[in-house]
């Protein structure tokens, strides 16, 4: 559903992805990591055709993403930005119907389908309440709402974790791994590669691990590898050490800086 | 619900109360005054605020920025250029019964407009820098009709200024069809987008995932609003003030969701200058106000209220 054929990306001359290959296909699980910087969220942003390919194909549903219409654009895949700018005074209820625009449809049939999606994001609540004056973390849920309420099969996700405590982090995780089970694709780029358990319960040797390093996919791997540790060390130039807690593998930075 | 129809209401009641204000209708001419120079007055303020007001809520949301308006994309001013050049070379008397003043004016106001959608979709500047280049064109365009009017002898000079400070006065329902009939298809266009500019205003990358063609929605809209704006301009002359304050009074009395705002924009819009106009007769026995000093001076010290109540 969402492919990379030999993509490099450039902006005003600077590299930003290089020589990118990439398949993913319905159901898929795949979380991205990397250092900052490295082009995690340019892969996104090329997915969504918001930036163009200098080189390579970029596919979403079997064509080339730069010439779907928005609507088709909108029917594939659908995205969590990093950073929310909700500056204006609307409804939690209204931006989710708003997330609709791809559907020809009532506004009722708008509202129905919006409120449904700001239940399952456990968001239901602020439904009426105005997303600015909102916490981020309920914004974060607001907009995990929105996502679903554009029903793509396939999910962008940028930091889904952002701004939120320990507790909503995990039960994020458990509602991408939610939509995950549905049959949902999913794109995450996350830095907290402990946090993936929470998604794939019991199924680590279906996600995906892809490491990103300046621009280009460093490797690829699984979530229930031996060796992602060491792989992870490198990636993050940062000696992770890991650990079992509760029957789960997690990974620890090991070094206190000197 | 209760609070739209009692805004609906209010409305209606001002601008039904309208054309009876001013110099008592009395007298063998009340017939002639009431329908053919005060009915045709508020209609026109009608279709003209409305207009401005619709257009000044969308290029707030397509520029997304609240200072954004048809005064600072240099709409207003290309259509002051416009007719200046118009009146200060005494060019002809009219083209196809249209007075010359109206026609250059309604080209400046399309000229500058269209040079700045250009600007904008050729995708090379970013939101900010169209606006920016907006208020640019705006001041070059305002420096050039100030040189004009220096040179020019004083008669034109002195038309020139009234033109530039916005009127309703006219006579019969001539120049209402030939507005309505660029102003109606522009408007329609606007509201039809109002889904499109509702996920819009939630961010441009984001309205992009979700599904509007941004490029297309913002060329369109400036377009629209282009035309709209020069039809009323070229026969009110610019009339400042309403596009940029009514959608902002509009969203603290109804909301910032654009399914409201823009609608209501519209409505009250036209009822907001057509007060403006009922007071720009009545406040001075005798005289008349321009109305767009009325405008801006009962339309900025509301908005600086409605600010200040709503965010103690």
């Amino acid at each position: 559903m969402l492919e990379f054929d030999r993509v490099s990306v450039r902006v005003r001359g600077v590299p930003l992805l290089r020589d990118v290959s990439l398949k993913l296909a319905p159901g898929d699980f795949v979380a991205l990591l990397g250092p900052n910087g490295a082009g995690k969220t340019t892969l996104i942003r090329t997915a969504l055709g918001l930036l163009p390919a200098a080189e390579g194909r970029v596919r979403l549903g079997g064509q080339d993403v730069r010439r779907l219409s928005g609507r088709q654009r909108a029917a594939q895949a659908a995205w969590l930005p990093q950073h929310h700018r909700f500056h204006e005074e609307v409804s939690a209820l209204d931006l989710a119907a708003a997330a609709r625009f791809r559907f020809i449809e009532t506004r009722q049939a708008s509202l129905d389908a919006a409120r449904a999606a700001l239940t399952r994001a456990g968001a239901a609540e602020f439904a009426a309440r105005l997303v600015s004056r909102l916490s981020g973390g309920e914004q974060q849920r607001v907009a995990f709402g929105c996502l679903l309420a554009q029903q793509a099969p396939l999910l962008l996700l940028d930091e889904p974790a952002n701004h939120l405590d320990p507790a909503q982090q995990v039960s994020l995780y458990r509602l991408i791994g939610d939509c995950w089970q549905q049959g949902l694709g999913v794109l995450c780029i996350t830095h907290d590669v402990n946090l993936l358990a929470h998604a794939a319960r019991g199924r680590e040797s279906s996600v995906r691990i892809l490491g990103v390093q300046c621009g280009s996919l460093a490797f690829e791997s699984r979530l229930d590898a031996p060796d992602l540790g060491p792989r992870l060390s490198e990636l993050f130039g940062l000696r992770l050490g890991e650990a079992r807690l509760e029957g789960r593998r997690v990974f620890l930075p090991a070094e206190v800086a000197p | 619900m209760r609070k739209d129809a009692a805004l609906a209401v209010a409305c209606l009641a001002l601008c039904l109360a309208a054309p009876f204000v001013g110099e008592p209708l009395s007298g063998e001419n009340a017939a002639f005054i009431l329908w053919q120079l005060r009915l045709p007055r508020v209609l026109m303020g009608l279709i003209a605020g409305g207009a401005l007001s619709l257009v000044g809520g969308t290029y707030q949301t397509i520029f997304a920025n609240p200072l954004a308006s048809e005064s600072t994309v240099g709409t207003l001013a290309g259509a002051t250029l416009g007719a200046v050049i118009a009146l200060v070379f005494g060019l002809g008397s009219g083209v196809a019964g249209v007075p010359t003043v109206a026609v250059f004016a309604f080209c400046g106001a399309l000229a500058v407009t269209l040079l700045l959608t250009a600007i904008a979709s050729s995708g090379r500047a970013s939101l900010h820098s169209v606006l920016l280049a907006g208020v640019a064109i705006s001041l070059m365009a305002s420096a050039l009709s100030t040189g004009l009017q220096y040179t020019a002898d004083l008669n034109s000079m002195f038309t020139a200024a009234r033109w530039s400070l916005g009127h309703l006065q006219q006579m019969g329902y001539g120049g209402i069809g030939m507005v309505l009939a660029f102003v109606f298809p522009a408007c329609t266009l606007l509201l039809w987008n109002t889904r499109a500019l509702e996920t819009l205003a939630g961010g441009e990358e984001r309205a992009h995932s979700q599904g509007v063609d941004v490029a297309t929605l913002r060329a369109t809209c400036l377009g629209a609003g282009a035309l709209a704006v020069a039809a009323c301009v070229a026969v009110c002359g610019p009339i400042a003030f309403v596009g940029l304050i009514v959608p902002h009074l509009t969203r603290l009395l109804v909301g910032a969701s654009r399914r409201r705002l823009l609608p209501w924009s519209l409505v009250l819009g036209g009822t907001f200058l057509v007060a403006c106009d009922a007071l720009a007769r009545a406040a001075w026995p005798g005289r008349e106000l321009p109305v767009g000093v009325v405008t801006a001076a009962l339309g900025a010290p509301a908005l600086v209220w409605l600010i200040s109540r709503r965010n103690p």
